[in-house]
């Protein structure tokens, strides 16, 4: 009778030690996920900057140290290999747009060409689209580190291999304002 | 996302097999109803008829109206799972985005980038043409998703709140509650056109005979009538299983997916305060929008009855739940609401007597010099011009004339792959440039500043406001509101059928455009193709028209204009 109720515990224990695995992979692939969105919003703002620098040009080559900023944070993005030195590429890349688009405001005619509108529409898509990859991966990696901290279910994540992830954070607090452009 | 995707496929398996035993259950019950009500009926009216009581239907019997039951319902989930969302789209008259529509593109960068928010779940767009503001989302078994806005929506919301709402509606989606009140409401509110053809033939029928063979067969149509009347009915019961708690949630979902619920109540108040409807007529949809497109007393209350039928929930009890969430009271909204109808600040004229939108004029290089400027149709005539001669348009790059889009144009006319000669303005005979208006494509004469519209987009403009009218317009506009009051005497326009224009598209046709006030509320003259529907637009009537729609849609700008 009692072997009878150790086996019944032993498989039940077995079931939940299954599940909870299982959704620790799910929560897992998820972050990753989510990194991968961040990484493809990053790329597309990179593709989108040389026709932006082309159509100002026309309107404002003497401004050229903004201009040569941008196309010089826009290489560094591209280049940085690290975790960090990407978070901090892609800050200061934000940070030369912001000054491009403050420079921007002082020419009413490039204001308003189409070209430059649909631009400036494109690029604040991509930043919009960036913050939230950026949200939504944040808010999985507090899903899985609360997952694998928590009990019982550390026990699982010790035992998998399952490790706690870093937040996409900003390094620099005064860019924690999204860039504002008023028309 | 906290909906995981194996909690939705139990969702969805959940709601197959509930909405699948109800189908089956009213068919059952219905049919089972008419048969023994026939059987009845049909032993009264025999012959060697004993009275022996009421006959009940016998298990052989309701087995066998069972399984007539299940292939009804199965032949009735068929048909209505088919084409599921092209057909409701068509019911709500939603078509797809333009893409040369700027208001529509900024619509489509919205909803990718709350698809990015909920971790790549893919979602189209639609787009309903009514002035009316409301939001819907539709979902399928195969897992399309579709979110539609009603033009009034996205003219009269910023972008902020434009994203609430879309935020709102990805909430249904990933939630996976849109799916179960797509398939219900849609189960039964196609029957709608049915019943009408039904009851038109019935009256006919009723009047005409009355002989007692033909007796028999009108009371089997009447049978009919009432079987479908049934279930209809059912259908509106149905709503019953639509929790009011949808749109508690779905709220939640936008918060949590765009952080900003100020917005959210800002849109929500705006919707249903200011400009509710659907630009539709069928009851049986309602379920779907973001706020119920009628006015209806039961949404706002609690109590059993209303929790039971009504499928929204009280619009004043999710606002405040919303401002609660972002600490602010419904003064704040109200008064930030307002500061979003003043009109913008007008951009200084540019190009002088062209306006605001002006045409293109361009620079081109040739033996050391650089000539110009040129407008396009005289750049047609200069037959020296090569598409590896240098131009530059008068703001813009220097660039080789290939590249050139309107260039290219000239150039492909002369090979003759296109034969789309340049329309011509109706007053000046020159070619029409395309500049943007209001975020569409249109056609404006550069010496004359008439624009060439079509009649659709008309809409569209009169209800956005890019930007504030100069001084001149909103003279004019008073003026014409002042005359209104003098309009009895002035009914007709003198024509003179010289004096008509012709259309540029249609120059195969010696029609000529009608003169005609645009509507006799907003009595702008302006000619109308009766073939292609355009709309020409003399200098600046275009926008005293929008001055004029402004100026009764917004008492104060009204008064404004008055002063």
């Amino acid at each position: 009778m009692i072997l009878w109720i150790l086996l019944g515990l032993v498989v039940v224990v077995l079931l939940w030690w299954v599940g909870t695995y299982n959704s620790l992979v799910g929560l897992r692939e998820n972050v990753k996920n989510g990194w991968s969105q961040i990484d493809v919003q990053l790329k597309r703002r990179h593709d989108l900057i040389p026709n932006l620098v082309e159509t100002a040009k026309g309107y404002i080559a003497h401004e050229r140290a903004t201009l040569e900023n941008v196309i010089k944070a826009r290489q560094q993005a591209i280049d940085a290999r690290s975790l960090a030195d990407k978070q901090q590429a892609e800050n200061f890349l934000t940070s030369t747009l912001r000054s491009l688009f403050a420079v921007v405001e002082n020419y009413p005619n490039l204001k308003a060409d189409r070209q430059m509108m649909q631009l400036h529409e494109e690029i604040t898509s991509t930043e919009n689209k960036i913050a939230f990859a950026r949200q939504y991966y944040n808010d999985e990696v507090n899903r899985l580190n609360i997952a694998v901290q928590s009990f019982p279910n550390n026990f699982v994540a010790q035992m998998g291999g399952f490790n706690k992830s870093d937040f996409f954070e900003l390094k620099d607090v005064s860019e924690k304002a999204v860039p504002q452009v008023k028309f | 996302m906290p909906y995981s995707f194996t909690q939705i496929e139990k969702d969805k398996t959940r709601t197959i097999g509930f909405v699948f035993s109800f189908l089956i259950a009213i068919y059952f019950l219905t049919i089972w109803l008419a048969v023994l009500l026939a059987k009845n009926y049909f032993q009264a009216e025999s012959i060697d008829y004993e009275y022996q009581g009421f006959v009940p239907l016998s298990l052989s019997e309701t087995l066998m109206i069972l399984a007539i039951a299940s292939v009804v319902a199965i032949g009735h989930w068929l048909l209505t799972q088919e084409n599921l969302i092209p057909r409701l789209l068509k019911l709500l008259k939603a078509e797809s985005l333009n893409p040369r529509d700027t208001y529509h593109q900024m619509f489509q960068n919205i909803i990718e980038e709350v698809s990015v928010a909920t971790g790549g779940k893919k979602m189209e767009g639609v787009i309903v043409p009514t002035m009316v503001m409301n939001a819907f989302a539709l979902a399928d078994f195969e897992g399309r998703a579709v979110i539609g806005i009603t033009e009034g929506l996205l003219a009269r919301l910023n972008r902020r709140q434009i994203e609430a709402v879309v935020g709102h509606e990805a909430g249904h989606i990933v939630s996976g509650d849109c799916l179960s009140t797509t398939v219900t409401t849609s189960l039964f509110g196609l029957y709608n056109g049915v019943l009408n053809g039904m009851t038109k033939v019935l009256r006919g029928e009723h009047r005409v005979s009355s002989r007692g063979g033909g007796g028999s067969f009108i009371v089997f149509l009447w049978l009919v009538y009432a079987l479908l009347s049934v279930t209809r009915l059912m259908g509106l019961l149905l709503k019953m299983f639509i929790s009011r708690q949808r749109e508690f949630r779905a709220d939640a979902a936008a918060v949590r997916l765009t952080r900003d619920p100020l917005s959210l109540a800002e849109a929500l108040y705006a919707i249903a305060y200011h400009w509710r409807g659907a630009g539709l007529s069928s009851e049986e949809l309602e379920a779907i929008f973001i706020v119920n497109p009628q006015f209806s007393s039961l949404d706002e209350q609690g109590g059993l009855f209303p929790d039971l039928f009504s499928t929204h929930s009280p619009v004043e009890k999710r606002l405040g739940v919303l401002l609660d969430m972002a600490k602010a009271d419904i003064q704040t909204l109200e008064r930030s609401l307002r500061n979003q109808q003043k009109p913008k600040e007008t951009i200084p004229e540019i190009h002088g007597d062209q306006g605001r939108h002006p045409v293109n004029e361009w620079m081109i290089y040739r033996d050391g010099t650089w000539l110009g400027p040129f407008l396009l149709d005289k750049i047609v005539t200069l037959d020296w011009l090569s598409p590896t001669t240098w131009v530059k348009k008068k703001e813009g790059n220097v660039m080789p004339a290939y590249e050139d889009r309107e260039i290219q144009g000239i150039f492909r006319t002369r090979q003759g792959i296109s034969s789309v000669t340049l329309d011509l303005c109706p007053r000046c005979r020159i070619s029409l440039s395309e500049v943007y208006y209001e975020g569409l494509p249109v056609l404006k004469c550069p010496t004359c500043s008439g624009v060439l519209v079509p009649e659709n987009d008309v809409q569209r403009i009169i209800i956005r406001e890019d930007m504030g009218f100069p001084e001149r317009i909103e003279r004019v506009a008073r003026l014409i509101h002042e005359g209104q009051k003098a309009f009895g005497q002035k009914t007709k326009i003198d024509l003179e059928t010289a004096n008509l224009l012709k259309c540029p598209r249609c120059t195969q046709y010696p029609t000529r455009m009608i003169h005609m006030f645009y509507s006799l509320i907003y009595p702008i003259e302006i000619d109308k193709c009766i073939f292609c529907g355009f709309i020409w637009f003399d200098r600046d009537e275009l926008e005293v028209l929008q001055c004029l729609v402004e100026g009764a849609r917004f008492p104060e700008i009204g008064r404004e204009i008055e002063k």
